[in-house]
């Protein structure tokens, strides 16, 4: 009798210091987000004032419409979204070729080159930078998308590929077998049996490309150099310059920028983590 | 002696081979399969095979960009090693580097583990701990210069309201590279995921037959946690390791936007190749830190993968 009670007090207890321990972390790596809008929702000198004045009162609200038409913020986000929408097609397209190659056929030379392709993840961006960039401005390619588009429809995205390797690695040779024996070619069954059964890893790998361009700031920094085509990782960075004396501007600026990836990841949580999973358990040596 | 003291490796279990097939049907594969990689062959061939000679090749040169480029030998390299710009933007990157690694490794692994504890509510713990990783770079970049500002941020007010001191962060010399630490280490949530991944894959019994060994949870976790985790292990630590390498971002949207890093003490390498080639259009010079970098990154993961078959325990091979 004592014991079992003794012991319902130790995990009642324990539970509570496990929550107690989460709910810290919590705060801690959730804090600076609610900073974020609650600076946007100052003013100026509240944002500035020592001691710190914690609650914005009144809710400034008109922070945002401010600093959205201080700068093509709208043109900005129609950039990214066009640069997402080109480069996921040539993932999806590409890199779901590649994958049905290193997965479904067999031949000799496969694997080994597939281990040159996992590899190319270890060399860093800039290690291959400064000959990419000449070799595209002498096709007069800088100033646009195009470098960053190109790429992704000859495989670039190894990520992708690793995903859709390992989800096609999961379908049953039986089914090709039967359908090669029905006289079907490798595109036939690629195209109308791996890619109608591969849809829920296609979505992991369009969210990811939607992700890695509504973040990526290296590859437009280097070749979109005329304003008009920012996207919003730049245009942010537009911002960031130009107000530093108004941090309710650029947390306003942070905010929206921020607010639609957030929102599509709560839509999408379940897809998003096992995607991130697959990555990295499918690895091995 | 190294021979003997490391368990010998594994042999890969012996791949099943068509040989079966005839030679023709066998032909007709390699032909598909070449068919269907072809796009990437292509990639790799346009954006890291010729990439790599091209940047040997513009290492021994001096390039504008335009003009053709002149051969002068090893005279990048040799400048390489006189520039005291070089050697502080190698060292801050070691810095980063050296510290960031065990810390971001411990801390996604220590987030992972508190993720793994039967709770009620861990979707939404989980949610939280991941949320700062999808966070664009430049936007958290803004909010750690606002939050560490020296005289209105909200940390330096709560650490004065403690009586604890309250440095400069990102506009101190001393503080600037431990604020990129914290930047970098509020962003652990793909690691985190990978290494709950991981340990949701070790089997529940190993854990219920240590503890009737009387095992506690420090044990637990150095003896079968750990080992069985390895292999994340190794591959987050591989995936950090590259992007500490080549860390930029964040170090060029805060100074160039004069919000932080004083003086050199956060120019790091990467950002330093860059404004060589895109500030003074040294192509060959930068060239030749890439081709350095390229080396240098080559033998750390050389290193690493050497020592990782004495640590990393893949449970489906014999050892």
């Amino acid at each position: 009798m004592r014991t079992s009670r003794v012991n319902r007090l130790r995990l009642v207890a324990g539970g509570t210091t496990r929550h107690a321990v989460l709910i810290v972390v919590s705060v801690l790596l959730g804090f600076p987000l609610l900073w974020m809008v609650l600076t946007s929702l100052k003013t100026n000198s509240q944002a500035l004032a020592v001691p710190v004045v914690w609650w914005p009162h009144p809710f400034l609200w008109q922070n945002y419409p401010q600093v959205l038409s201080a700068v093509p913020f709208y043109r900005f986000f129609l950039n990214t979204l066009l640069y997402a929408a080109v480069t996921i097609v040539g993932v999806c397209l590409s890199s779901s070729l590649v994958a049905y190659g290193f997965s479904r056929i067999r031949w000799r030379g496969r694997d080994f080159l597939f281990q040159v392709m996992v590899s190319t993840l270890l060399i860093p961006f800039f290690a291959t930078l400064v000959p990419l960039f000449v070799m595209y401005k002498r096709f007069h390619m800088v100033g646009w998308y195009l470098p960053l588009m190109i790429p992704t429809f000859l495989g670039s995205s190894v990520f992708s590929t690793f995903l859709l390797r390992q989800f096609f690695m999961t379908v049953p040779e039986a089914l090709s077998d039967a359908a090669r024996v029905d006289g079907a070619n490798e595109f036939y069954i690629y195209s109308r049996i791996m890619l109608p059964l591969a849809k829920p890893a296609m979505a992991t790998v369009v969210l990811f490309q939607f992700i890695y361009c509504w973040n990526d700031y290296i590859g437009p920094l280097v070749y979109i150099n005329n304003q008009v085509w920012y996207p919003l990782s730049l245009g942010l960075y537009l911002i960031l310059g130009t107000y530093t004396t108004n941090w309710p501007w650029v947390m306003a600026a942070a905010t929206a920028a921020t607010a639609p990836i957030i929102v599509l990841f709560f839509l999408t949580q379940r897809t998003f983590i096992q995607g991130i999973a697959i990555q990295g358990t499918g690895v091995k040596g | 002696m190294q021979a003997t003291d490391s368990p010998p490796l594994p042999s890969a279990p012996p791949l099943p081979r068509a040989q079966r097939l005839s030679p023709s049907v066998h032909r007709r594969h390699t032909r598909a399969g070449l068919l269907f990689v072809s796009p990437w062959v292509i990639g790799f061939l346009c954006f890291f095979a010729y990439p790599f000679f091209a940047t040997i090749y513009y290492s021994f040169t001096d390039f504008n960009g335009v003009g053709a480029a002149k051969f002068i030998g090893f005279t990048n390299y040799v400048n390489l090693f006189h520039d005291p710009l070089f050697r502080t933007s190698l060292f801050n990157t070691f810095y980063y580097t050296a510290c960031e690694l065990p810390l971001s490794t411990i801390a996604a692994l220590g987030l992972a583990l508190l993720l793994n504890m039967k709770v009620k509510g861990r979707a939404i713990y989980r949610t939280i701990f991941y949320i700062p990783s999808i966070v664009p770079l430049v936007a958290s970049c803004m909010i750690f210069v606002w939050i560490f500002n020296p005289v209105s941020g909200i940390v330096n007010d709560l650490l004065t309201s403690a009586h604890l001191p309250a440095p400069n962060w990102f506009f101190s010399i001393a503080w600037s590279k431990p604020s990129f630490i914290l930047l970098g280490l509020w962003g652990l949530g793909q690691p985190m995921v990978i290494y709950l991944a991981g340990l949701q894959g070790v089997p529940r019994e190993m854990y219920e037959v240590a503890a009737l060994d009387g095992a506690g949870p420090w044990r637990r976790l150095r003896y079968i946690t750990i080992p069985m985790i390895s292999p994340v292990i190794l591959f987050n630590v591989v995936l950090q390791l590259v992007l500490c390498i080549s860390y930029f971002t964040q170090a060029q949207v805060i100074e160039n936007s004069d919000i932080g890093g004083p003086g050199t003490s956060t120019w790091f390498y990467v950002q330093y190749l860059y404004e060589q080639a895109f500030q003074f259009l040294k192509l060959g010079y930068s060239s030749a830190m890439a081709f350095f970098l390229f080396v240098v990154s080559g033998i750390i993961m050389v290193l690493l993968f050497r020592s990782s078959s004495r640590w990393v325990y893949y449970a489906n091979e014999p050892r």
